[in-house]
């Protein structure tokens, strides 16, 4: 059970924009086990959907992955052509986009978007077996039956964000990617959809990457989980050392900044500041300019950024680890 | 949707009512008269000029004969021809209508499929040179001066190289002793073509429930070939192969106004299909499409061009209502005796009872269009059909 499904090593992608370089994901590394769920946490603009969007090698035609690998089960994915990727996606890893709202074409139905992807990945289904799983995949994400035969727009945004993991489900991924997938619902429906999530992810004991600006549904979704700032991970590790005992300081300020998880009322320090721009050269820690107890030694831009082990395959930023 | 349809229907009489007292009275603000020219031969006896005019009632008050054209009008007769008397309007039209249906639903088709096709492989190309290029030409061929082209292209292909004949739709010569008239073989090609579109059509919608994608597409790829069997049967045997060398004649003849036209009209279809779809391939269901692992041509195809259709296919009909009226300046290029050179004359000479006719039957085609325009808009786009249901 302690195999990895995926491995990411050393990724570095940057954008080409006119201004210059946008160093969007910078020597990243992790690994997701098999089975687990995985929460990759950051504020927005860190380079959360730039890491998810590599993964499936879907990154907006400006980008670059100067270096790296990334294995999903043992196959390396990078540098594979259009048409062998083809067979990793859906099939290897899918993805729930950030907005996934919009991600069915209006005019096509529901079903057939979803039996389109099957088709794919098992040729030599019959359209009745295809329809008896797309039923299924709906009744384990709570939809009727009817849903299959309607289009996008006659179903409210809940029910099309059920549909889309159903359709993330189709194809028996090895890995599924959640992308920020209840931020454009109102917070009741939120609720119930990370409820299905989580009961899907045990229910067939899915590996996940779970993806959000919010530190709170990270603590409730994940096993294991990773801080982003600036296109880098800072902090990562089994995500109830990082709740207990937070090495690095962008970390205490997510979670200061969060109502608290356990309950109590704290009064909420909000966390001030923009993070950098990632166009300009990285120069020492770039949370620096925002901690809130930096040591000359971090203002200096001496130390490099880099990850060290505190605890059993918990691992913080150095600079923080070093100021204590 | 009964409701929605007696709605159009009042609405349509209504405006076809307007459209039709309006032009009637545009017509007699026309100075003169079809027979003013009498007046010029000498030899005419004094009232024979009045005498005419009475014959055709054009002697009463333009009021009464205003009431007079709507009521016969209504009751389905048109009159007859100032110009070629004996004949009703009717039988004119019968006799113009299929040389231009069939000169302008085969150019329209190769248009609109041309067009969408360009269209879409520019927007998918995007930033490659053959982009460049293509975009270049079809905004040339979109803002050229459409008779000056028409006439460097006969110059060229009938005049300079010979291969195509200039003008006319058959060789008279040929067709002197041909046992039937030049409009049954026009009457002829039209069923033969609507039969073999229809055909395949069929065999498209029998074959969209296929789940297999291989298997489909051989299917399609087979009844086609079956369609073209057939048709070198059809002009093989009996009646038709009689027919067949005529047929060809006329086929021959279209080739240059055809290849013209197309190459004119695709560029409106193909700009507008790549601005379009440009605009969809950004929507984030082309990305899911993406990471499903669908193919290139499927997410183009399937994904993309279907969303992007939508516009494309109104622009579409809208110029299909254009093609009579767009016909008088190619028709009087080409010297193809259709409908639009009918106008022409009947609106010069004003011979009212065939412009009238003429001019009514453009506005009825233009509203049918319109109507059916709205019926396929809303069956493309779902969003649509939901609320015309309601
Ligand atoms: N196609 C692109 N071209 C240039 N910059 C981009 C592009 N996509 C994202 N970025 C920039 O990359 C950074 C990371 O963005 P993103 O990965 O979307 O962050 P997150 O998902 O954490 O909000 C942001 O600064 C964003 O502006
Ligand atoms: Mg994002």
């Amino acid at each position: 059970m302690d195999e990895n499904i995926l491995e990411v090593k050393n990724l570095n992608m940057h954008y080409e924009t006119i201004s210059g370089d946008v160093a969007a994901v910078k020597d990243i590394t992790f690994h997701v086990k098999k089975g687990e769920s995985f929460g990759l946490v950051g504020e927005s603009g860190c380079g959360k959907t730039s890491v998810a969007m590599s993964l499936v090698q879907l990154q907006a035609d400006n980008a670059k992955i100067s270096s790296g690998s990334i294995t999903l089960d043992g196959q390396e994915l990078i540098g594979l052509s259009e048409n062998e990727l083809r067979s990793v996606r859906w099939d290897g890893i899918s993805i729930v986009f950030q907005g996934a709202m919009n991600a069915w074409n209006p005019v096509i139905k529901i079903g057939e978007q979803i039996r389109e992807a099957i088709r794919e990945h098992y040729p030599n289904n019959t359209k009745l077996q295809n329809i008896e799983k797309i039923k299924e995949l709906f009744e384990m994400v709570g939809l009727s039956e009817t849903i299959i035969d309607r289009f996008p727009h006659e179903l409210s945004g809940g029910m099309k964000q059920r549909a889309v993991i159903a359709l993330a489900l189709s194809c028996n991924p090895k890995l599924v990617i959640a992308d920020e997938p209840t931020t454009a619902l109102d917070v009741v429906i939120q609720d119930q959809i990370l409820n299905e999530i989580k009961k899907v992810q045990d229910l067939l004991g899915l590996s996940l990457i779970y993806i959000s600006h919010d530190i709170a549904v990270i603590a409730e979704m994940t096993e294991r989980m990773a801080v982003m700032y600036a296109g880098r991970i800072v902090e990562s590790g089994p995500t109830k050392d990082i709740f207990a005992n937070p090495r690095h300081s962008y970390t205490r300020a997510l979670l200061e900044s969060t109502p608290s998880v356990v309950g109590d009322k704290v009064k909420l320090n909000s966390l001030d500041g923009e993070p950098p721009s990632l166009i300009d050269e990285e120069f020492g820690c770039s949370f620096s300019p925002r901690c809130s107890n930096p040591t000359e030694n971090c203002k200096s831009g001496k130390s490099e950024m880099g990850l060290i082990e505190v605890a059993e395959d918990h691992f913080a930023d150095k600079c923080c680890v070093e100021c204590g | 949707m009964a409701k929605y349809l007696i709605n159009r229907a009042l609405q349509m009489f209504l405006v076809f009512f307007i459209f039709l007292t309006s032009s009637y009275l545009l017509f007699n603000a026309m100075p003169g008269n079809a027979f003013q020219s009498l007046l010029l031969n000498p030899n005419l006896p004094p009232d024979a000029y009045e005498k005419t005019l009475a014959l055709y009632g054009l002697d009463k008050p333009l009021f009464e004969r205003l009431q007079l054209y709507i009521i016969n009008f209504f009751k389905g007769d048109f009159g007859y021809s100032y110009i070629y008397f004996p004949k009703s309007p009717v039988e004119l039209i019968a006799e113009r209508l299929p040389r231009t249906l069939m000169l302008f639903s085969i150019v329209n088709i190769f248009a609109f499929y041309t067009g969408f096709l360009v269209g879409k492989i520019l927007a998918w190309r995007r930033g490659s040179k053959s982009e460049t290029w293509i975009t270049i030409t079809s905004v040339f061929s979109y803002t050229v001066f459409y008779p000056w082209f028409a006439l460097l292209m006969l110059y060229f292909f009938g005049l300079k190289l010979g291969w195509l004949p200039i003008g006319k739709f058959l060789y008279p010569e040929k067709w002197y002793d041909a046992p039937f008239d030049s409009d049954v073989i026009f009457v002829n090609m039209i069923w033969f073509t609507v039969i073999i579109t229809l055909v395949q059509f069929i065999a498209y919608v029998l074959t969209r429930n296929i789940e297999s994608i291989s298997i489909r597409r051989n299917l399609r790829f087979t009844s086609f070939v079956l369609i073209l069997i057939g048709s070198y049967f059809y002009w093989g045997t009996g009646e038709a192969l009689v027919r067949r060398p005529y047929a060809a004649d006329i086929a021959y003849h279209m080739i240059l106004p055809v290849f013209t036209v197309t190459l004119l009209a695709f560029a409106g279809t193909a700009l507008l299909t790549r601005t379009t779809m440009m605009e969809v391939l950004k929507e984030d269901y082309i990305l899911t499409a993406r990471a499903k692992g669908l193919s290139q041509k499927r997410i183009r195809d399937r994904h993309a061009a279907r969303t992007a259709l939508l516009p494309v296919v109104t622009s579409f009909i809208f110029t299909i209502v254009t093609i009579i009226d767009g016909s008088v300046l190619t028709e009087q290029i080409f010297s193809w005796p259709g409908m639009g050179q009918l106008i022409l004359q009947a609106v010069l000479r004003e011979d009212i009872p065939v412009a009238m006719a003429t001019f009514s039957f453009l506005g009825i085609f233009a509203l049918v269009a319109h109507f059916l325009a709205d019926i396929s808009y809303a069956y493309l786009d779902p969003r649509i059909r939901i609320k015309s249901q309601g």
